[in-house]
């Protein structure tokens, strides 16, 4: 007997399955975000027409621009310093031959184990100390010399030809030359799968900005959020309506980035 | 254009010496080819020429001044790779001229500069393409361009060939002779294929286990090589080594008995050291020199297989566990078992037990 039918038709409705568990709470969020709260409650699953009132009462309740200013500059600049310092620390493990290289090397992985969990006090002292509790300073800090992606660098260097970094230095170039003119252009894919993953931490960061920022001024989208939902009698087309916006700038940034990000994930350099 | 030369040069990593005392002079425009097989230290050796790796021990001069710290840029060298080592987000008039734009050239004398390496190299029509819209020999010759417009004292190739289709190799070999004559510079070129090393090279260096094995034209190496390692190096086909027992040596003269070949005996005349009797010899003759039977000393051989390339035939052959290879003028050999041939004094090369040729 021919199983293979029944082995794709198998495979079919696992992956459909899949994909609807996926797809569902983003269509459930675009649903909740034009519906009144009673309906969302009753499980409402078709479009509605409340959208702009939604809209209406998060703009009364909240300083959306505001809001959104400072998360964007929160994850922009997050972005810019993680990779820049990442990328360069990257570079360095895996172009600098060095007896101790691979000791330092395992000692970051080994500290990758820590959960953040277990850093948040003594992190959190250190920023008071310094007097940069309620900052974005505070919020950005700790988090851009991040092992993950330094690791991550370092992997995607083993594929940056050496041969590159020996022509630019017989055509004259410095180190940080042959870093900013060859190694960046050439690593652009390894950038844009970076920048996704760095700008989405940064964007959706909850707990750390939680114990930071203080002050409703400081606020971040995600904090917003969680502010919403502390409400009495929360209402869910507000919430929903706002995690559509929350969400929107990583899609778009995932869309526009996404051939890259695919590239960058496999390690290509072209 | 400009002289080098290398005195008692040195790397290793480590304890480990990889270069082991290289001592080398290269004329103003002549064309070196470095040739050995993978590790021999060829490439390293090209590498502390242009400053890519420190030397250890020794000197480097490059037109009488000490280059050993000095920065590769400002050696007066340029290189050409061997994957090409192309800039992939620039186009190929980026990338030649790149060195020109951090060496603070203005613009109009980097485009005039790049303009003219183009004309020499036919790559007009490419200019504005990006590396990866290029085929190998294309690349080849972009990163050739690179090289020329800085008008280096020195060019350094780096196995340049290797990575294209024999075709295009053939062809790019004849572009790099001609470029050599154009310009008139001094080149140091890295390759493994002895082919390449004979058809381009005036002088060529060949390196075994990070030391020179010996310095010659083409042709010397060919016809007077100083070791088993030049002369079986060096020729395609290989050179063929028969093993000999010296049975009588004296007045001038060794007279050797081939002991795979039922003890048949070879006289060769010398004018060095000779070998002591009952010495270990290793006889070499290269697969155009064996003679018709008769000639010499004979040695009758059965017939494995035989090529036959048009304007020659190669027989590969075997006896008493010896394989050779003889060249012969016939284009059909027919289908014979056995081939008798003769070996003459004057074609066979002694080689002592260390490897040394006996002159």
């Amino acid at each position: 007997m021919n199983f293979a039918p029944l082995r794709r038709a198998g495979v079919y409705v696992f992956l459909s399955l899949a994909a609807f568990i996926s797809v569902f709470p983003f269509y459930w969020m675009a649903v909740g975000s034009t519906n009144q709260s009673v309906d969302i409650v009753r499980g409402k699953l078709g479009f509605g027409g409340n959208l702009l009132v939604n809209f209406q009462h998060l703009m009364s309740q909240v300083d959306l621009y505001r809001v959104f200013g400072n998360s964007f500059l929160i994850a922009i600049i997050s972005t810019v310093l993680t990779l820049a310092i990442s990328s360069l620390a990257g570079y360095g493990f895996e172009m600098f031959r060095s007896r101790i290289r691979e000791r330092i090397f395992e000692l970051l992985l080994l500290l990758l184990s820590i959960p953040f969990a277990a850093l948040m006090v003594p992190l959190f002292v250190m920023i008071s100390r310094a007097q940069l509790t309620n900052t974005f300073t505070a919020v950005i800090l700790p988090g851009i010399a991040s092992i993950f992606m330094i690791f991550y660098f370092r992997q995607a260097t083993k594929a940056f030809p050496r041969e590159l970094r020996d022509a630019a230095r017989v055509d004259g170039l410095k180190e940080w030359q042959i870093f900013l003119y060859v190694y960046m252009p050439t690593m652009r894919s390894t950038y844009a799968a970076a920048t996704i993953i760095v700008f989405m931490n940064a964007w959706n960061n909850y707990l750390w900005p939680l114990i930071v920022l203080q002050t409703p001024d400081n606020k971040t989208i995600t904090l917003v959020i969680s502010t919403l939902t502390a409400a009495y009698t929360p209402d869910y087309g507000v919430i929903l309506l706002t995690t559509v916006l929350a969400t929107a700038p990583t899609l778009i940034i995932f869309f526009v980035l996404q051939r890259q990000f695919v590239q960058g994930m496999l390690g290509a350099v072209k | 254009m400009t002289s080098l030369s290398l005195k008692g040069i040195r790397k290793s990593y480590g304890t480990l010496p990889v270069i082991k005392g290289v001592d080398l002079t290269i004329d103003s425009r002549e064309f070196v080819v470095f040739v050995g097989p993978s590790g021999c230290g060829k490439s390293t050796l090209l590498r502390m020429i242009a400053g890519l790796e420190s030397i250890t021990a020794g000197d480097l001069e490059i037109g009488g001044k000490r280059m050993n710290d000095v920065d590769p840029s400002k050696r007066g060298i340029a290189m050409v790779f061997q994957s090409y080592a192309l800039y992939p987000h620039m186009t190929v008039r980026d990338n030649m001229g790149f060195a020109l734009r951090f060496a603070g050239k203005p613009k109009d004398e980097i485009a005039r500069q790049v303009a003219e390496a183009a004309r020499i190299l036919e790559l007009g029509p490419l200019l504005d393409r990006l590396p990866g819209q290029l085929s190998g020999g294309q690349r080849q010759r972009v990163a050739i361009g690179r090289a020329i417009v800085r008008h280096p004292d020195v060019f350094l190739f780096d196995e340049p060939l290797s990575n294209l289709d024999a075709e295009l190799r053939v062809h790019m070999r004849i572009e790099l002779a001609r470029l050599h004559r154009e310009l008139q510079a001094t080149i140091i070129y890295v390759t493994h294929d002895q082919v390449e090393a004979m058809t381009l090279a005036d002088k060529i260096v060949v390196l075994r286990e990070g030391e020179v094995s010996q310095v010659g034209t083409p042709l010397q190496l060919y016809d007077d090589p100083d070791n088993l390692f030049v002369a079986g190096f060096i020729g395609s086909p290989k050179m063929n080594f028969l093993a000999g027992e010296v049975v009588d040596s004296g007045a001038g003269s060794a007279t050797i008995a081939l002991v795979n070949h039922g003890g048949v005996r070879l006289t060769k005349p010398l004018g060095g050291r000779l070998p002591q009797k009952g010495e270990r010899i290793t006889i070499g003759i290269r697969p155009e020199h064996f003679g018709e039977a008769g000639e010499g000393t004979d040695i009758v051989l059965n017939v494995d297989v035989a090529e036959h390339l048009g304007s020659t035939t190669y027989v590969y052959a075997n006896a008493g566990g010896e394989q050779l290879i003889i060249e012969r003028e016939e284009r059909h050999m027919g289908d014979t078992d056995t081939l008798a041939v003769s070996i003459s004094p004057e074609a066979a090369l002694l080689f002592d037990s260390a490897g040394k040729r006996l002159r």
